[in-house]
């Protein structure tokens, strides 16, 4: 479904992304973890066409998407999360939910989307006319992830969807993911949260520095020496 | 309809009534010249909060746009063109302006479009005052009426008001307040920032340029690059800060505020207003960013707050036997 050709990223002269290639098939949840720093967030960001890269080539469903503008992106219907939400503070909850199915693909069924999105969080159907800055850090995440599902995607991008949670709500987001990618969606998950996003990923990829240093399936990837000794000691 | 858009409604429709009675009971020309002046401001503000307030681009050259309007509705008006067609033209020609430095200015991110339409004003000004540096009279000015000039500017704001609450209240002024809110989330939802950014300039341009032409049309006589002048900028800007930015009626209350507090200070202080209107502006953005839209809503929920405790205080709940 997504396939990234041995691209590189540049922030000015620095580089950040060396020659990484990465594949998300039909109906997966593919996790993309590393520490602090690694370009997990960079890889997200070219990605959904808010940078360039400078080599190399990505293509969604067979369509070279590597210099297509972000808002084109999510017409294809590859859509993100941004980090710690991104939600519009000074907006609604339905309005921030209503903004997700901006793109015109997504409109039309705008009203079964948030039946849906409701359905999955209940949460959000309870706070609908309240300000989203008023939310707290759970519930921003979920609104982000129901925002992002309201444009309909058919893979859907998630940054650190972990980021700033209580444990307890932390393996509740991860179960709401797991259930979501039950219900046919493609996932690519970026996480510092190694243990929980290599038990919940079906393959997993390791970024440092800039580079691929493994791949595998999520659970093998889990018991590797040096992913062990690296992140879970 | 709920009973509070019913009373909205109909409050509105009072003023605008009120409004256009008004001239039936007045023939004082420095009543009239005042309340026009109030619809200009006004007509300014709300143009220019359509770009600054809900997308949240500053505008910092709105004379720009202003005073190209006046100046193309003067020209063709004293050149013999009909004033209905000429009016027209300004708009378009503000709008024209707009998109030429707007277009290149957005395609940066940053400071870029603060400053070009900071410089743009300031050419113009300097250019037009070069290039047409005599005083411009009103070819009317045998027979100059103030009625009709009444009507066009109650005309101008009510539209520009009703354009600029549609617009905000439609799926585009949805987009345009994510664009203000956080570009890239904004992108990343699939919202092309540059084309809502276009859009709003482009209205909020073309209401100012409509402002210029009435200018044009209602000024006896001034220098062509009066309009163009820096106060055309920062005075709206500042009506729409005292009123509440990205709100439609925070520029209108903005504008009532400004001119009648300019009034009474400069019968009384002269020259030294500027001075307040300066501290005033400061205070209001560090400590009321929302204006007096946002002193109001403070003030409702004290209000409600300390009505409640009222009922609810022990010794009330004693003494009255009054439950909340």
């Amino acid at each position: 479904m997504l396939s990234i050709d041995t691209i590189a990223v540049f922030y000015k002269e620095l580089q950040a992304i060396w020659d990484v290639s990465l594949d998300v098939n039909d109906g997966e949840i593919v996790a993309l973890v590393g520490p602090n720093g690694a370009g997990k967030t960079t890889i997200l960001r070219v990605i959904s066409g808010l940078i360039q890269p400078s080599a190399g080539k990505i293509s969604f469903q067979g369509q070279n998407i590597s210099h297509v503008p972000p808002h084109k992106i999510v017409e294809l219907g590859l859509s993100q999360v941004p980090e710690s939400g991104k939600i519009f503070t000074g907006m609604s909850v339905l309005e921030n939910l209503e903004l997700g199915a901006y793109v015109a693909r997504a409109r039309k069924d705008r009203s079964a989307s948030l039946a849906r999105v409701f359905e999955i969080f209940p949460r959000l159907a309870e706070r609908r006319n309240q300000l989203a800055g008023t939310l707290s850090g759970g519930e921003r995440q979920m609104l982000a992830i129901g925002r992002a599902l309201m444009s309909e995607p058919r893979l859907l991008m998630l940054d650190e969807p972990s980021f700033g949670l209580a444990p307890i709500l932390v393996e509740h987001m991860f179960e709401t993911i797991r259930k979501i990618n039950q219900q046919g969606l493609t996932i690519l998950l970026v996480e510092q949260n190694v243990q929980a996003s290599l038990e919940l990923a079906h393959r997993a990829y390791l970024l440092e520095n800039g580079r691929i240093v493994g791949e595998g399936k999520g659970k093998e990837l889990l018991s590797f020496e040096s992913v062990r000794s690296a992140y879970l000691a | 309809m709920s009973t509070k858009q019913i009373i909205y409604l109909a409050l509105i429709a009072v003023i605008l009534v009120g409004l256009a009675l008004f001239p039936f009971m007045t023939q004082d020309d420095s009543t009239f010249n005042l309340v026009i002046l109030v619809f200009l401001y006004m007509t300014l503000a709300s143009s220019w909060n359509i770009l600054g307030g809900y997308t949240g681009q500053t505008n910092l050259g709105h004379a720009a746009f202003f005073g190209a309007g006046s100046l193309a509705t003067r020209l063709l008006w004293v050149g013999g063109f009909p004033a209905v067609p000429s009016i027209l033209a300004g708009g378009v020609i503000a709008v024209a302006l707009a998109l030429a430095i707007g277009i290149p200015a957005f395609k940066l991110k940053g400071v870029y479009f603060a400053i070009g339409t900071l410089a743009l004003a300031l050419i113009l000004n300097i250019t037009i005052g070069n290039v047409f540096p005599e005083m411009s009279y009103n070819p009317a000015i045998s027979d100059y009426q103030i009625v009709p000039r009444y009507y066009l500017f109650l005309g101008l704001t009510v539209i520009t008001i009703a354009a600029a609450y549609f617009l905000v209240n439609s799926r585009w002024g949805l987009g345009m307040m994510a664009v203000r809110e956080g570009e890239e989330a904004a992108e990343s939802l699939g919202i092309s920032a540059l084309r809502h950014k276009l859009l709003a300039l482009a209205a909020s341009a073309f209401f100012a340029g409509l402002a210029g032409s009435a200018f044009a049309y209602y000024h006896v006589s001034y220098y062509l690059n009066m309009p163009f002048g820096p106060e055309w900028t920062f005075d709206p800007m500042m009506m729409a800060y005292i009123g509440g930015t990205g709100t439609v009626i925070g520029p209108i209350i903005g504008s009532i505020f400004f001119v009648g507090l300019k009034q009474l200070l400069v019968w009384n202080v002269g020259e030294y207003h500027l001075i307040i209107f300066g501290v005033l502006f400061i205070l209001i953005v560090l400590f009321l960013p929302g204006g007096l839209v946002e002193a109001w809503k403070k003030y409702q929920r004290w209000f409600t707050r300390w009505y409640q405790r009222r009922n609810t205080s022990p010794r009330n709940v004693i003494g009255t036997g009054h439950l909340p």
